[in-house]
């Protein structure tokens, strides 16, 4: 064939891959601009530092090493040899044209070599895990589709490896052949055969053929990720994981008002973005206390169901048709209750899904909009905005825990305290609780700390009814709660439960609410490492659970183990740290019936396991529930938080 | 403009909670007529009396063997034909369980919206209960007919208009569909007896039961008191009672006189569905169970021995 006739047939075969691809992306782009507005500008210095960890470096995907280095060879190995593309479409125009400069640089082509055996070492290592491993993350994932790719991928480096060989056989190569190992020794086996000059037309073109398959078939499948990963990992959220974007209820326009997402329609371009960057990797299933314990809920087929549903519904819609209900459709009620916010699926997924978001969303429309929830949670909704507990319980009684500690119950008009200790309903009014809410107090105390309480003007902070996805209670609740603070003058805070701690410290921001939030493991770790706390150092085998909002929503995991490693001899769960397991209480569950096995009880195994004899928490809702955890099966581990095992270890300081 | 509205009765009287809906029918018509239809299996049933000083211009009673029971699907379908014929503005029902489900019945067939359990209507505007009352909705309903439901006992029934209702039979052609649905049976609830949330006397068992057998004291002893018996949430977890039996914040809230809680540690949970309680008596091994600090009587001892020993007792007592 004549260069020109080359040409002509590479511009044919451009502009095919190319209509084909485009209209799809284009369909996809239309989609993605259906979504209602979210906030993604702005912290562009974090926002690339994660992209350099979380891309570049596949941070995410390194949580497992063998799979994430799986992954990263063939990964790295497309950034290496993405210049070869180039090299490949000018090569198969004419057999002497190549890449200015690159094309002859024989360090390159030493790359291109090591980075092709990497890569199909990688695809040969993805196909073992796929086919001899095969683990329970892929259920319910496109198998056949992943091992198309693979496929597709091996025959695009075989190609490159062999169209190179011929080319060093030929002895047109552009670059040193000395420099190409694996290349030189594939020519070297090739001999000089007559067949070589039609061998390396055919190598090149089946080569470039196969990239451009490739390109047409992405975004028709999951594998659509290669485009759209890198975008969603930059717009992911960089404020605090634990806070909700708040719905505004104040909007002028009536039309404008959103209730969390009823149909496809009323997602946000972020949350439609997430579902096409999608890889059905199952990291998320994996690690999802709802999934391990039989229920509906799979992160990954949620979003998978909100992807399906998009692509199905979003042509119609983009041409004016009513787009229906995602709930039961696309993803069922059932699937929407199960969710804890426990944010493992979040933490985990190497391309910045927000699963929880997503979840609340569904949830804010099915209470706010369809009054369509748990009936059993219904009290609890009513009763954070009656009673402002969500026990109803009288608010007369909140301050019962500290009679005779000699607290402070700060009335309207008191000075502010240096700290003030928001003690939250849990602490406030369960027996259970109450004893941390105890510890706590008259550690702070025994500290010298000029601490006070809110008593009855403390009032529940929403945090149940939000997550349930009554943000309109929410809402009320925070406003009601700014002003009390405000009014009190506080301006410092330490709190005994996670979700407070969450609330208060990364969501009331949005109400107005400014403070110094730390949680009473932060603050009892402080005074223990400024000696205004002592503790001998203990020896008991102590095994600390990580409370989702302390540790994986808030990064508060060092100071609770500094205590805990005080007082006794530590011993790590398996599931420890930011990839904690939920006790099962978040997501307003605590107020549920649960279905399926107990998750807390599934928690409660894994810390007897550790040999440990007792069960460290610091949060009254962890207390609950894997206190009830360790009855139902029997282990008789003590379940304490870790303000009580330190009242209990604490001597007084010095000269106090 | 023509209201219709679904009249409820039972032995020749309607129903208060659907004079209500009247009421609220002819606040919403004006001037103009209200006619009522009501479901009789044979004429001597329609309900007239005393509808013409409620407002009421016309009855119509619909005749059909398949109402002489409940039929829902029936009734809708009788309900959206009439209204089609009398050209109705609005249909309005009460909102009962039944009235309820009747006209979504009828939204359904007529592939409508229903605004249920409404307090007030103003042309297509409406005040509506939602969330168990905690909330007030405004909203407008984009239809024709308006389909509607009256919260019973949020407004009282008028009397006062001049004049009396005229009866017109009215016999509904019902598709197969219809009478597909219908009372074939009636049974009591298999309770056994005393319903928890009413029920005087209270006896629950929690995880200290053991199993689904460890009931069999509390049973016995339930039985002698004329007592319902109730669990905890760990029960039901467990699979030893079903979820109808659970005392709970997100089981059933009781108020009895006097509640024997057996076993149970009293979760806050569990005391937000019993806080209704007059007195509590605790029986529990651990001496530091929450339960202790709410209940008014505490025998600290093994459930096992204790519940036997007590219904020994009242057997003894009892002549």
């Amino acid at each position: 064939m004549t260069t020109l006739a080359s040409a002509l047939a590479l511009l044919v075969a451009l502009a095919v891959a190319g209509v084909l691809f485009g209209r799809r992306a284009h369909l996809l782009y239309r989609i993605v601009r259906l979504g209602k507005p979210t906030d993604r500008t702005g912290d562009a210095g974090r926002r690339a530092r994660t992209e350099a960890t979380v891309v570049l470096g596949q941070r995410k995907l390194l949580q497992r090493v063998v799979p994430g280095l799986v992954h990263a060879l063939v990964f790295w190995g497309f950034v290496v040899l993405l210049p070869t593309i180039l090299m490949a479409l000018l090569g198969a125009v004419d057999e002497d044209w190549t890449l200015p400069w690159l094309g002859h640089q024989g360090w390159y082509l030493l790359l291109v070599d090591v980075f092709c055996v990497l890569v199909l070492v990688g695809v040969i290592a993805a196909f073992g895990i796929r086919k001899v491993q095969r683990p329970a993350r892929f259920e319910g994932s496109h198998l056949r589709e992943a091992d198309l790719i693979l496929g597709l991928i091996a025959v695009i480096v075989t190609t490159l490896l062999l169209w190179h060989a011929s080319q060093i056989a030929l002895g047109i190569a552009e670059w040193p052949a000395g420099w190409s190992p694996l290349s030189n020794a594939i020519a070297t086996a090739m001999g000089d055969g007559a067949w070589l000059e039609t061998g390396e037309r055919v190598f090149v073109w089946l080569h470039v053929l196969t990239i451009l398959s490739f390109l047409v078939y992405l975004p028709y499948s999951k594998h659509l990720h290669i485009g759209t990963a890198g975008i969603n990992v930059w717009f992911g959220r960089t404020r605090s994981r634990g806070r909700l974007e708040p719905l505004d209820f104040e909007v002028e326009d009536e039309a404008a008002l959103r209730l969390g997402s009823g149909t496809l329609v009323d997602m946000t371009w972020k949350q439609m973005l997430d579902t096409m960057s999608c890889t059905e990797c199952g990291r998320c299933q994996d690690v999802c206390p709802a999934w391990a314990t039989g229920k509906d809920l799979s992160p990954k087929l949620l979003i998978m169901g909100l992807r399906d549903r998009l692509f199905a519904e979003g042509p119609a819609v983009l041409d004016g048709r009513e787009p229906t209900a995602l709930v039961p459709a696309a993803v069922t009620d059932e699937v929407v209750w199960d969710c804890v916010t426990c944010g493992a699926c979040v933490h985990e997924c190497p391309v910045s899904i927000e699963h929880v978001d997503h979840i609340v969303d569904l949830r804010r429309h099915l209470v706010m909009a369809e009054s369509r929830f748990p009936a059993e949670a219904g009290t609890m909704l009513r009763d954070v905005g009656r009673s402002s507990n969500p026990w109803g319980k009288p608010q007369s009684e909140r301050a019962a825990w500290a009679d005779g500690l000699g607290v402070r119950v700060l009335e309207p008009g008191d000075p502010a305290p240096e700290v003030l200790y928001w003690v939250g309903c849990a602490a406030s009014f369960d027996e259970r609780a109450r004893a941390s809410a105890r510890a706590t107090a008259t550690l702070l105390l025994h500290a010298g700390l000029d601490v006070g309480i809110l008593g009855p003007r403390e009032s529940c902070t929403g945090d149940p009814a939000r997550r349930m996805g009554d943000e309109f209670t929410f809402q009320e609740q925070a406003r009601r709660n700014v002003a009390t603070l405000g009014e009190a003058g506080v301006t410092r805070i330490v709190t005994s439960c996670p979700h407070c701690f969450n609330t208060l410290g990364s969501e009331y921001t949005d109400f107005g609410g400014s403070y110094e939030v730390v949680h009473h493991t932060e603050l009892l770790a402080e005074l223990l490492a400024d000696g205004r706390l002592e503790a001998p150092e203990g020896t008991d085998p102590i095994t600390y659970h990580d409370s989702c909002y302390l540790a994986r929503h808030n990064d508060v995991v060092a100071a609770p183990r500094a205590i805990v490693s005080r007082i006794g001899r530590p011993l790590e769960m398996a599931r420890h740290g930011k990839r904690t397991f939920c006790c099962g209480a978040g997501g307003a569950h605590m107020w549920m019936e649960e279905r399926g096995s107990a998750i807390n009880e599934e928690r409660a195994r894994e810390a007897a396991a550790t040999g440990a004899e007792t069960l460290a928490v610091a949060c009254p809702f962890c207390t609950m529930m894997l206190d009830d955890g360790v009855r139902q099966t029997g282990s008789g581990l003590r379940v304490a938080d870790v303000a009580v095992l330190l009242a209990e270890a604490v001597v007084p300081a010095s000269g106090d | 403009m023509t209201v219709l509205v679904y009249l409820e009765h039972a032995d020749g009287a309607v129903d208060e909670p659907s004079l209500q809906a009247v009421t609220l029918a002819r606040s919403l018509a004006r001037a103009a007529s209200v006619q009522a239809v009501s479901a009789c299996g044979d004429s001597t049933q329609a309900p007239a009396d005393g509808l013409g000083g409620h407002g009421v211009d016309v009855l119509h009673a619909a005749m059909h063997d398949a109402f002489a029971t409940y039929a829902p699907r029936a009734i809708a379908e009788t309900i959206a034909e009439l209204a089609g014929r009398l050209g109705a503005a609005a249909v309005i029902g009460p909102g009962t369980e039944r009235g309820n489900e009747v006209l979504a019945h009828v939204a359904a067939l007529l592939d409508l919206p229903l605004a249920a359990n409404c307090v007030s209507a103003s042309g297509a505007e409406v005040t509506r209960i939602r969330w168990g009352g905690s909330l007030l909705e405004e909203a407008r309903v984009d239809a024709s007919p308006l389909l509607l439901t009256v919260q019973p006992h949020a407004l009282a029934a008028q009397v006062g208009a001049q004049g009396t209702a005229t009866v017109e039979s009215f016999t509904p052609s019902l598709s197969e569909a219809a009478l597909a649905l219908r009372v074939v049976e009636r049974a009591a609830a298999a309770t056994g007896g005393v319903s928890l949330a009413d029920a005087k006397v209270v006896v629950s068992g929690g995880r200290g039961a053991g199993s689904a057998e460890g009931f069999g004291p509390i049973e016995e002893l339930a039985g002698l008191l004329d007592a319902a018996v109730g669990c905890s949430r760990a029960v039901t977890m467990a699979g030893w009672r079903p979820h109808t039996d659970q005392v709970g914040q997100t089981g059933t809230k009781i108020a009895p006189e006097i509640y024997i809680a057996c076993g149970i540690s009293g979760a806050t949970q569990h005391m937000a569905g019993c806080k209704g309680a007059k007195r509590i008596l605790a029986i529990n091994a651990d001496r530091d169970a929450p339960i202790l600090q709410s209940a008014d009587y505490a025998v600290i001892g093994d459930m096992h021995e204790v519940v036997p020993a007590i219904s020994a007792a009242l057997r003894a007592a009892r002549p």
